[in-house]
C-alpha cells in the first residue's frame, strides 16, 4: 500500500532524508519513529505531497507519485487521511464543520454529512462539543477533532503525525486503540511518534530514522 | 452539492467581512450609476441624432421647360434606386409661393420680376446608412447624370456633422465604458485579493484535505460576483432616483426634461454588468493556484 524506493529530500543542498525504502503492506499498522528532527514529519509530508520527493519514487495505492499530473493530487490527497502535528484546523468553523469539510470537499450530501460526521465524533467522544469552536477546545480535544477529520472519509490509508502529543497517557493510549479498530476494519496506518510507549507491547512494526537515514525496523 | 457549499460559504463570507464588502458595494454602485448615467445621457442625445438623417435631403434642380411626362420619367429612375427613402417633386409655382411665406415681410424684393426664376425641384431624403459626406456626394453625382437634371445641392457639411456626432457619441461611450468597467474590475480584485490572503491559512488547509482548484476558487468568484451584482441593483435604484427626480422635479423649470426616456435595457443590463465585472475581478485576484 505504502512504498518508499530510494527516496531522498533536501533542503537548500542539505539532506533531510537520505535514500529511503520501505514498505507498508495493505491492512497494516506501522510506527515511525526517531528523535525530533529526524525526518518522521518531512517522510509523511512526502506522502500526501506537502513536500515533493527530490529522488526515487513513492508509491501509495495505485498512485506513483514520481509520475502524478497536477491535476490528479487532490484524488491522492482524498484517498489519505492526515493526522496533522499542528492540527490545521479552521477556527472560525466550528467542531462539525471541520470535520465535515473533508466530507464537503468529496461532495457528500448533507444529510450524508451529518450521520458520518456525528459518527466520527461519536468515536472519539467528542459528540457534545459538535458546536463549539476549536479554540475554545484543549489541546487534547483539537487533536481529537482532527482524528476525527481523518477517519470521516474511511480512507485507504491514515498518517498521524505525533497523533497523542497533546494527550495524557489514558488518552493516548485510547487513541492508539481508535487506530486499532480503525486499522482492524482495513485502514493501513502509518504513526509517526517519539513517545515508544505507544508502541511498546503491541507487536507492530517498528521503522526507525536517525537523521534523515532509516536505521532498521523492530517489532513494538 | 458542492456548488451549494460554494453560495453557503460566498455568503456567510459576504456576512462575516461585510464593512469590507459594504464598502466595496458602494463603490461599484457609485461606478456602475456612472455608467447608467452616461448611458441614459447618450440614449437620449442618440435618439435625437437618430431622427436628424431623415431630417437631411438633396435637391435636384430640374432642366427649365422640362415636360410633366420627362418630370415623372426622372421620378421614376430615382424612385429604382436603393440608397433613396423619399422623393417629393416641387414645381417652380410652389418653389415661389415658399420663397415667398419665408421672406414675409422682405417679399417685395421679388416685386418687378416678370417670370418665375426659379427651377423646379426633386426633394431627395437618403436612406439613414447614407447620409455620410461621401455617400452624398456619390449619389449626387450619380443623380446629376439622369438626363431632365440640371444640378443637384446637398448639404456636405451637414451630412458630415452628423456622421461625426455619431461617431463622437460611440467612441465617448466606449471610453467611458472601459474606463469605469476597469475601475469596478480593480474594486472587486482588491476586495477578493483582501478576503483571499485573510483566507489563507484556511485554503492551505483544505488544499492538504484534498480540495481542488475549481473548489477552492468558486465561493471567491461567487463572492466577486455577488459584490457587483449587488453594486448593480444599488446603481439602479441611484438611477431611477436621479431619473425621476429630472423628470419630475427639473421638469418643472426645464420642460424639455419631461421628454428624457429612461432606457428599460438597464434595469437588466446593469447587474449583468455588474456580476461579470466582479467575477472577471475574482478571476485576476486568485490568479493560479498552486496544490
Amino acid at each position: 500500500m505504502i512504498a518508499f524506493q530510494n527516496v531522498s529530500k533536501y533542503y537548500e543542498h542539505q539532506s533531510v532524508l537520505r535514500n529511503i525504502t520501505f514498505s507498508v503492506r495493505k491492512g497494516e499498522m506501522a510506527f515511525l519513529t526517531g528523535p525530533s528532527g529526524a525526518g518522521k514529519s518531512t517522510l509523511l509530508k512526502l506522502m500526501y505531497l506537502a513536500e515533493w520527493p527530490d529522488e526515487g519514487d513513492i508509491v501509495i495505492g495505485d498512485f506513483h507519485l514520481q509520475s502524478l499530473k497536477t491535476p490528479q493530487i487532490p484524488r491522492l490527497r482524498r484517498s489519505i487521511g492526515v493526522v496533522f502535528q499542528d492540527f490545521k484546523l479552521i477556527n472560525n468553523l466550528t467542531v462539525f464543520d471541520n470535520v465535515a469539510m473533508a466530507l464537503r470537499i468529496r461532495g457528500v450530501g448533507e444529510k450524508e454529512i451529518k450521520n458520518l460526521v456525528s459518527g466520527a465524533l461519536k468515536k472519539v467522544h467528542l459528540r457534545h462539543l459538535s458546536d463549539s469552536y476549536p479554540r475554545s477546545l484543549s489541546g487534547g480535544e483539537q487533536q481529537r477533532v482532527v482524528i476525527a477529520r481523518a477517519i470521516v472519509t474511511e480512507p485507504l490509508v491514515l498518517l498521524a503525525d505525533e497523533p497523542t502529543g497533546n494527550l495524557d497517557p489514558n488518552t493516548s493510549i485510547d487513541i492508539i486503540k481508535l487506530f486499532e479498530e480503525i486499522n482492524f476494519q482495513g485502514t493501513t496506518i502509518l504513526i509517526a511518534t517519539h513517545n515508544r510507549e505507544l508502541f511498546r507491547n503491541t507487536g507492530r512494526r517498528v521503522l526507525k530514522l536517525d537523521s534523515g537515514n532509516l536505521v532498521g525496523g523492530e517489532v513494538g | 452539492m458542492t456548488l451549494a457549499y460554494s453560495f453557503k460559504s460566498a455568503f456567510q463570507s459576504l456576512c462575516r467581512e461585510k464593512w469590507i464588502n459594504i464598502l466595496s458595494i458602494f463603490t461599484v454602485a457609485s461606478s456602475l450609476l456612472i455608467i447608467t448615467l452616461t448611458a441614459f445621457f447618450l440614449y437620449n442625445v442618440e435618439l435625437v441624432a437618430s431622427h436628424l438623417p431623415e431630417r437631411f435631403s438633396l435637391v435636384a434642380y430640374l432642366n427649365d421647360n422640362i415636360s410633366q411626362e420627362e418630370v415623372q420619367g426622372i421620378i421614376d429612375t430615382l424612385q429604382k434606386r436603393g440608397d433613396i427613402a423619399g422623393l417629393k417633386y416641387i414645381s417652380k409655382d410652389d418653389a415661389i409661393k415658399e420663397l415667398k411665406q419665408t421672406l414675409k415681410d422682405t417679399r417685395y424684393i421679388l416685386e418687378g420680376l416678370d417670370e418665375n426664376p426659379l427651377s423646379s425641384s426633386i426633394e431627395i431624403r437618403l436612406k439613414k446608412d447614407f447620409v455620410t459626406s461621401a455617400a452624398a456626394k456619390r449619389i449626387s453625382e450619380e443623380i446629376k447624370k439622369v438626363s431632365g437634371i440640371d444640378d443637384v445641392y446637398y448639404g456636405e457639411k451637414i451630412a458630415e456633422a452628423i456622421h461625426l456626432l455619431k461617431k463622437s457619441l460611440q467612441n465617448m461611450s466606449i471610453i467611458i465604458f472601459v474606463t469605469i468597467s476597469t475601475g469596478v474590475v480593480f474594486v472587486t480584485y482588491s476586495t477578493v485579493k483582501i478576503l483571499f490572503y485573510r483566507k489563507k491559512d484556511e485554503i492551505e488547509i483544505i488544499k492538504l484535505l484534498g480540495a481542488t482548484k475549481g473548489f477552492i476558487r468558486m465561493p471567491f468568484l461567487i463572492e466577486g460576483g455577488a459584490i457587483g451584482f449587488f453594486g448593480g441593483i444599488l446603481g439602479i435604484i441611484g438611477a431611477l432616483l436621479f431619473y425621476f427626480a429630472v423628470t419630475y422635479r427639473l421638469s418643472m423649470v426645464i420642460p424639455i426634461l419631461k421628454t428624457l426616456v429612461f432606457p428599460l435595457e438597464i434595469l437588466i443590463l446593469l447587474p449583468v454588468t455588474g456580476i461579470v465585472l466582479g467575477i472577471v475581478g475574482s478571476v485576476i485576484a486568485i490568479g493560479r493556484l498552486k496544490l
